[in-house]
């Protein structure tokens, strides 16, 4: 009963947001918004895999194929996000961690020529170190971890840019592309298979950088499942998150559980980083350091769609990447690829009050229980 | 190196206003309690209104009208955003760092589609997420120097803000919101709408702050960028200022010079390091964290901010 | 006909699952003190919430001299002249005297504030009334007496002629209560009229003129004090005869269990220190009650005991073992059991269920977990074997969330987790506060009964009677220093609060370890 009105409140707040695009839509062009606008937006990859041609041709599933691609990276920083929060930490400095997961991965392929899950390790591990700053910030010095993730994001982005550009010399950049070099043609090892057991992605999706990855990604959130709810260090942290004062009462270390619980968010956010940025389609641009990378953000709205809940960051993260490539298979020069930003920035804004949901829910159906009670009586 | 100083002290004016437009905001947000995570976000969307109406505005107007309408248009719009935050955060008790969050992932994506879909009815073909403006009528010289209108509409609001905080009735009844609501409430002072009056005037100032961020300095702006960060680095200054105009004044100076090395690494001795300017740039940000730090152990916070009033609960 | 100020109607109000007011009914004279009377969840604060504008009643109405008002907010209570100085002070700390008297009917012309004529108006009400206090000192930093002085004169800059007074001798000094009821007796005098809320029986029959009972949302009645007793009036509240005074053994003190050497902690709120080298001990067999009134460095004494702050110099011993630089848990598992003062910030962990509160600090002994998993089932074995044991009542057995539960048995929950675990020291600080008799009694009674069992108690109140019925040896605590032991059996309120005023103080040696 609770659980359904959980999930509920989520499809609510997807509804209301794909109704304001919708909105936004109509208002850009009113002709075109359904038959060029909604529909590829919602449908995204759906429409290419029934669609006859792209069947002939038999890529019909590629469009799927980036959505679970996409999907990898956010659910990771979902993951990370929704686990600081279950500490009572807003960890909306994953983006930061990713950027540190994206350097990691690139500088141990590009330059130390190491094999993919070596670099996977990397990057989770450059992830952790960036996460574990502000809990060491928040444990001894009792600094907000949002302005002190905030400060480490820019500080993260502009750190990792300037080595990977190095004034241009630098070995990991590619000044001919002007962005830094690709995985795949500097060290394929690098790169993460897409076989598993006899299942070869490629061959299903036919998009290179659909990989083995997003398996890595479910069992990493039933993991974090099973820390949350059946080990003695998933009670500290959740005691933590709810009542820091009894925590402590309790023996708990506090200090000790925010700072490993930062340190675990960041690796989980710097994983994510290392899963799009080896699957070998991608390429980092040092260049640009105006701009933190989205997947950071994103990863706020799958963990509050996700309900906070590992499993369900799955399915907020697919998705947000269904939405997200949905976005781009609008004709753009109609409709900009941003309104599905707008549809995820707003459900952002809904879950922001999703107890105030739940609430009116429950009242719903009670009332309706009540009526129906009622009714039943009466024939009676 | 005077002319080095001279051109370190243009941009630290250029970008201390703008810090302390935002920093004023984020104080009169969290005096009435409510924190104000999303001033980036108001940022973003006062420049693009602000700018937008100095794009559409007949080129035959006054200048001065033209000035002023853009800058009212960039404040309403402001206030306006800010509403959003002030709804889910006062009248529905949301939580004040999502919301805040919420809407400034929400202002990026709004600002593209509208400046995309506003440049392609200029001409079909354009999906090009820059606006090109003429700044020419903020801008004039006194002396050597090169000042805008915001700079001296700055220093007046900076007068004003602090009468209005610790001179009136207003500003009594607003601190007393952000520091014991209860008690706010049991004299007969409507919480909810000091909080509101309180947000508005921050998204306000904040949408003057983001059209000030961008129009004296550039002729034209990508939005993909933002407002790359400034909305985050004015609640450090606000939080280093000690929610208080005089010290949010002096401190956004201090963050302005660290904020200009980036402007001016390359033509001053400052060339001589041969660093990255993204070094450069990082050092606000490195000089905010630093200052967290030894500021964090006794705050002057507001008491009562980021707590949803509830007049039931007593 | 009486000339009634106030006259509350056959007032009721419902709160979701409680009626918090059921039919009640208040007549408050003018120029008298009438005492409100009833335990904590009797429908006071509701009732009183109700005429100053902060609730609606679902029924009944309100009259001001004859005529039917309607309070919708705090404003229409001010117009009407009703004012009420609250349990918990409504001051913005941050703020000068001057600004908390003034706000909300702030002098000003065009927005713009003039407090020069509200400062004469109020230094006039001071000198009138005997109220000292200084108006441009913030009120962070002054003592609670002057606080609440500035409480008072908030409500009389206002001009209020209906004063309501809610708890008000909760916070004070025996020696600033007697100073507030002269204060009240001159307020009345001068032709205003108070309400006072109370649940002390003493206090009432010094100050009241008359009294009504409420007991859970009814009312009882109201009587004159002259013609009543505080036995009359305390059945009148609770419904019963209550038995004043503990049955209770005469205690056989054994061997130290735990010995506090020349203690010194720093203050939670300001730089100076807390707790000045204070040395005791407690035996087995024993209850020992720090007293004082609220802040004199008690709750930081007991933060240093059980670990929660570091001390900054002194030792702990329990049990013959130096636990000064013991974590928290290595106290918890070598014999210190802690019954928090507020259990909702520290006790409990409001959003667990009451199976995961119950195993709050034991969730990693080998009974309970296994490799880092927890043992769900055993747990919540162990939990519905206390659940019965202690008479916990709960609507979803162990799988109730503990925010749901009342605050009786919440506080039930936690006894049973502390006793429980088989102690040889039990730390109670405030153990009944807030709770209703009946709970009161149980607590007590289960308190007596681990004396009886051998364990040292040491326990930390501020109400005077549970100081006097529950303890054997009494220390007093004052500005951080022990001024004072006593034995319970020989010692009397007034003399316990010449000592817990710093006006008489003792040199307190501890006998000398054996």
């Amino acid at each position: 009963m609770k659980k359904g009105i959980a999930i509920a409140s989520s499809i609510v707040c997807i509804l209301v947001g794909l109704l304001f695009g919708l909105i936004f839509l109509l208002i850009i062009n009113p002709a075109e918004s359904i038959s060029l606008g909604f529909t590829p937006l919602i449908l995204a990859g759906l429409s290419s895999a029934f669609n006859p041609d792209w069947i002939s041709a038999g890529s019909n599933l590629m469009k799927l194929g980036q959505e679970i691609a996409n999907a990898m990276p956010i659910i990771m920083t979902g993951l990370s996000v929704a686990f600081a929060f279950k500490m009572g930490l807003f960890n909306i400095g994953a983006a930061g961690q990713y950027t540190l997961g994206a350097f990691g991965a690139l500088y141990f392929a590009l330059i130390l020529k190491c094999p993919w899950y070596v670099c996977l390790l990397a990057a989770a591990a450059f992830g952790a170190f960036w996460g574990m700053l502000p809990g060491l910030l928040k444990a001894y010095l009792n600094i907000n971890e949002v302005i002190s993730c905030i400060m480490l994001n820019w500080i993260g982005l502009y750190g990792v840019n300037t080595i990977i550009y190095g004034n241009g010399n630098s070995k990991m950049f590619n000044s001919s592309q002007s962005k830094a070099y690709q995985v795949g043609t500097v060290n394929p090892d690098a790169l993460i298979p897409s076989k598993i057991f006899g299942l070869d992605m490629f061959e299903i999706f036919k998009y290179r950088a659909t990989t083995i990855g997003i398996f890595f990604a479910i069992i990493i959130a039933i993991v974090i499942l099973i820390v949350l709810n059946k080990t003695t260090f998933g009670y500290e942290l959740k005691a933590c998150g709810f009542n820091k004062d009894a925590a402590k009462y309790a023996g708990i270390n506090d200090k000790r559980n925010i700072i490993l619980s930062m340190l675990i968010s960041g690796a989980l956010a710097g994983f994510g980083a290392g899963l799009f940025y080896l699957s070998g389609t991608v390429q980092w641009n040092p260049l640009d350091s105006t701009a933190l990378p989205a997947a950071g953000f994103d990863g706020i709205t799958v963990a509050l769609l996700g309900l906070l809940n590992p499993i369900g960051c799955i399915f907020s993260g697919l998705f947000i990447s269904h939405i997200s490539v949905g976005g781009t298979m609008m004709p753009q020069s109609i409709f900009p690829s941003e309104i599905s930003q707008i549809i995820t920035g707003l459900i952002v804004y809904l879950c922001a009050f999703t107890p105030i949901i739940q609430e009116k829910l429950t009242k719903f159906i009670g009332a309706h229980k009540k009526t129906q009670q009622n009714a039943n009586k009466e024939e009676k | 190196m005077s002319a080095g100083l001279l051109i370190l002290i243009k941009f630290t004016l250029l970008s201390g206003i703008v810090l302390m437009y935002v920093a004023l905001g984020g104080c009169f947000s969290e005096h009435s309690g409510v924190i104000n995570i999303a001033l980036e976000g108001v940022m973003v969307i006062g420049a693009l209104f602000g700018i937008l109406t100095l794009c559409t505005l007949p080129k035959n107007l006054p200048g001065f009208l033209i000035v002023t309408i853009s800058i009212l248009v960039a404040m309403i719009s402001g206030m306006i955003y800010s509403s959003l935050l002030a709804f889910a955060s006062i009248n529905l008790k949301a939580d004040q760092t999502i919301g805040g969050t919420a809407l400034n992932i929400l202002a990026t994506a709004i600002a593209l589609v509208v400046v995309k879909h506003y440049n392609s009815t200029i001409s079909p073909d354009a999906q090009s997420p820059k606006l090109n403006f003429d700044n020419s009528l903020f801008i004039f010289n006194v002396g050597p120097f090169t000042l805008n209108v915001f700079i001296i509409l700055g220093i007046i609001l900076l007068i004003v803000s602090h009468f209005v905080l610790y001179k009136t009735r207003f500003g009594l009844h607003l601190r007393a919101c952000g520091e014991h609501p209860q008690a706010a409430d049991s004299v007969g002072i409507n919480v909810y709408k000091m909080r509101w009056a309180g947000v508005l005037i921050s998204g306000a100032l904040a949408g003057i702050g983001g059209m000030a961020y961008i129009v004296p300095s550039v002729q034209d702006w990508n939005f993909e960028v933002g407002v790359g960060g400034m909305g985050f680095l004015a609640l450090a200054v606000m939080i280093f200022g000690k929610w208080n105009p005089g010290y949010i004044f002096l401190g956004s100076l201090f963050f302005a010079v660290f904020k200009s090395l980036a402007n001016i690494y390359d033509s001053t001795f400052l060339a001589n390091f041969h660093l990255t300017k993204e070094i450069y740039s990082m050092m606000p940000f490195i000089a905010s964290l630093i200052v967290l730090m030894f500021t964090s152990k006794n705050s002057k916070a507001p008491k009562a901010e980021g707590i949803p009033y509830d007049k039931g609960m007593r | 006909m009486a000339d009634y100020v106030i006259e509350m109607l056959g007032i009721s109000k419902y709160f979701p699952g409680i009626k918090a007011n059921d039919n009640i009914t208040l007549q408050l004279k003018r120029g008298e003190i009438h005492a409100l009377l009833g335990e904590n969840g009797a429908g006071k604060s509701t009732l009183m919430s109700i005429l100053f504008g902060l609730y609606q009643p679902d029924e009944g109405v309100i009259k001001k001299d004859g005529q039917i008002v309607k309070i919708n907010n705090p404003n229409d209570a001010n117009d009407l002249r009703i004012g009420m100085v609250h349990q918990h002070f409504k001051l913005v700390e941050c703020y000068s005297v001057l600004d908390n008297i003034i706000l909300g009917v702030e002098p000003n012309v065009a927005g713009i504030l003039h407090k020069q004529e509200a400062r004469e108006k109020i230094m006039e009400l001071s000198k009138k009334y005997g109220l000292q206090i200084d108006p441009d000192a913030i009120v962070e930093n002054i003592t609670v007496g002057m606080q609440q002085r500035v409480e008072i004169l908030k409500m009389l800059y206002r001009d209020n002629d209906v004063l309501i007074f809610d708890e008000p001798t909760a916070v004070l000094t025996p020696q600033e209560i007697t100073e507030l009821m002269q204060i009240m007796k001159k307020l009345a005098a001068e032709g205003k009229s108070i309400l006072f809320i109370s649940h002390k029986l003493a206090e009432i029959m010094t100050v009241a003129d008359r009294c009504s009972v409420l007991r859970k949302g009814k009312y009882i009645g109201t009587v004159d004090i002259k013609d009543t007793t505080a036995e009359g009036l305390s059945t009148m509240m609770v419904g019963r005869k209550v038995n004043l005074k503990l049955d209770k053994k005469k205690a056989t003190p054994g061997e130290i269990i735990l010995d506090v050497d020349n203690l010194t902690v720093s203050s939670n709120s300001s730089k100076k220190e807390a707790v000045k080298n204070v040395s005791f001990n407690v035996r087995r067999g024993e209850i020992v009650c720090i007293a004082g009134i609220e802040g004199n460095g008690q709750a930081e004494l007991i933060q240093a005991i059980t670990g929660l702050t570091k001390q900054k110099s002194g030792k702990i011993v329990l049990c013959d073992k130096d636990i000064s630089h013991e974590s928290i848990r290595y106290r918890s598992e070598h014999g210190m059991s802690h019954i928090p003062e507020d259990r909702h910030k520290h006790g409990l962990v409001l959003d667990y269920d009451l199976a995961q509160n119950i195993v709050l600090q034991r969730y990693r002994e080998p009974e309970f977990s296994k490799f880092g998993f927890i043992k769900f089932d055993a747990v919540k074995k162990y939990a519905e074997k206390l659940i019965k044991k202690f008479d916990v009542r709960c609507g979803q057995g162990t799988d109730t969330i503990v925010r749901s539960m009342s605050g009786g048995n919440q506080q039930k929950a936690i006894i049973a987790r502390e006793i429980d675990k088989n102690p040889e020291l039990l730390i109670t600080v405030q153990p009944t506060r807030g709770l209703d008799v009946g709970a009161i009694e149980y607590i007590h009674k289960a308190i007596i009964e681990q004396r009886d069992a051998g364990k040292a108690v040491l326990l930390v109140s501020l109400e005077l009677d549970e100081v006097l019925n529950l303890s054997d040896r009494i220390l007093v605590m004052y500005e951080g220093e022990l001024v004072g032991e006593f034995k319970s059996s020989d010692v009397t309120t007034e003399t316990l609060g010449l000592y817990m005023t710093g006006a008489k103080k003792d040199n307190i040696t501890k006998e000398v370890t054996k």
